[in-house]
């Protein structure tokens, strides 16, 4: 009968354990200094936003695809990471790197890639974070370019990993920060091939339909405006999406088709957006990309 | 005494382990939706597809799409068939531009080479008495 007691108290014991928090996230959350608690909002509201901003690899695919060559001046310098002192600093420059690292891996640059991960996997360890940063693997993958998918699928798992939980712990403005950081570098990298192909219409289209991903930033940053780094940085945002505010996105909806080809529903899709944009803008929106990335970066 | 001990035992091992066995994982059925991407397609997302055992109607998650990138969203639950669960693709205005449940069939995957920029709702539904259980993956290709 002792023994049915002792085994009964030890499985409550078990449950009982498995509910608290695991010492990782207990050091996480101690750890965060100027990174103050957000403001009481809705934090599904904010995730729900988050998840719509789009990958900055997108970005990069088109740039190779386009024939655009490799350029790793465009780049935040990985020997930057000395000059990020804040939580603030490190969470938007570590999205700045993880664009740089696709970027990189895009075009294969696995020696550049290297440096870019040793940056960030320094940022992530210093924000608490560095957990969700498999460097050993992504390293491994990096050494062999036949490892193009693989390391592409690790390094997004990674970045989504760390972004789930951020948003789940709470820390969604951290969240904020690593994605704003990933689109503002993906922005200026596209700015400054456009200038260098004036002529390019996708570059400029691709320029201008940011608008719509802006809109959702600067919506975000309306949670956080408590925060003095946010809020200047929500400033700085407001005059882009000013300049943004000139294009005008025409969307028109029409039913699409599909049809079914080898298991796979394949949708013909019959709406179209046509975005109009000038030279001016293209200028006024890379230069003031510009600024806020030098900013941002230094 | 040693019978009422052994009832209680019993029930606490019922008890911890019902909401177990009628727990979804749909971070696995996420996970293994990933691989399942068709060659080409760069992943982008995992999507949790939870009904809460009927609970929810519909689990929604948004993204913007761009126009000249092609889209592919695949669906996985218990066996090989997506078990009743029906992706389907709004755009910010909420018209239908897509859907997974074709002349009464259910498929997979979905494969869209968006032709318009735009916040776009991906709505997950759950028709008939399936497991309302299952995971999505989301991938891109120029």
């Amino acid at each position: 009968m002792k023994s049915v007691i002792i085994a009964l108290a030890a499985t409550l014991l078990l449950v009982a354990c498995g509910k608290t928090k695991k010492p990782d996230e207990q050091a996480f959350l101690n750890s965060l200094d100027s990174a103050k608690k957000g403001p009481t909002i809705d934090e599904a509201v904010i995730n729900s936003i988050l998840e719509q901003i789009p990958s900055p690899l997108e970005i990069s695919v088109l740039l190779k695809e386009s024939g655009t060559k490799y350029n790793y001046s465009l780049l935040n310098s990985p020997d930057n990471l000395s000059k990020y002192n804040s939580n603030f600093k490190k969470a938007i420059n570590l999205g700045v790197y993880g664009t740089d690292l696709g970027y990189t891996n895009i075009y294969q640059q696995n020696k550049d890639g290297i440096k870019y991960l040793a940056s960030i996997k320094s940022l992530a360890n210093e924000l608490n974070i560095g957990q969700f940063f498999d460097i050993e693997t992504i390293g491994r993958l990096a050494t062999n370019s036949k490892n193009l998918d693989s390391l592409l699928l690790i390094t997004t798992q990674n970045f989504n990993s760390i972004n789930h939980y951020l948003q789940t712990q709470g820390r969604a403005n951290l969240s904020v920060l690593l994605l704003t950081g990933g689109w503002l570098e993906a922005m200026q990298i596209t700015c400054q091939v456009a200038s260098k192909n004036p002529k390019s219409k996708e570059l400029r289209e691709k320029i201008g339909e940011q608008k719509i991903i802006l809109e959702q930033i600067v919506l975000l940053f309306g949670f956080y405006k408590e925060d003095e780094n946010m809020a200047s940085l929500l400033k700085d945002l407001t005059d882009l999406k000013a300049a943004f505010d000139k294009i005008k996105i025409t969307y028109t909806y029409k039913e699409s088709s599909m049809e079914v080809v080898n298991g796979v529903a394949v949708i013909k899709d019959n709406s179209t957006t046509t975005i109009d944009i000038t030279d001016a803008d293209v200028q006024n929106i890379s230069s003031i990309t510009n600024s806020i990335r030098t900013k941002i970066a230094n | 005494m040693k019978k009422i001990i052994s009832s209680v035992f019993l029930l606490s091992l019922i008890a911890l382990s019902t909401p177990l066995a009628s727990q979804c994982n749909s971070e696995n059925f996420a996970n293994a939706c990933i691989p399942k991407l068709a060659t080409g397609f760069n992943f982008l997302k995992s999507y949790k597809v939870d009904g809460e055992g009927g609970s929810k109607e519909k689990v929604e998650y948004s993204y913007v799409f761009t126009k000249g990138t092609q889209y592919m969203i695949n669906l996985c639950a218990n066996g090989a068939a997506t078990d009743g669960i029906v992706v389907t693709l709004f755009d910010s205005g909420r018209n239908k531009v897509a859907t997974s449940k074709i002349n009464g069939q259910f498929i997979s995957a979905i494969a869209y080479p968006c032709n318009a920029t735009g916040i776009y709702y991906i709505q997950y539904t759950f028709d008939g008495g399936g497991g309302k259980c299952g995971g999505s993956a989301l991938g891109f290709k120029r």
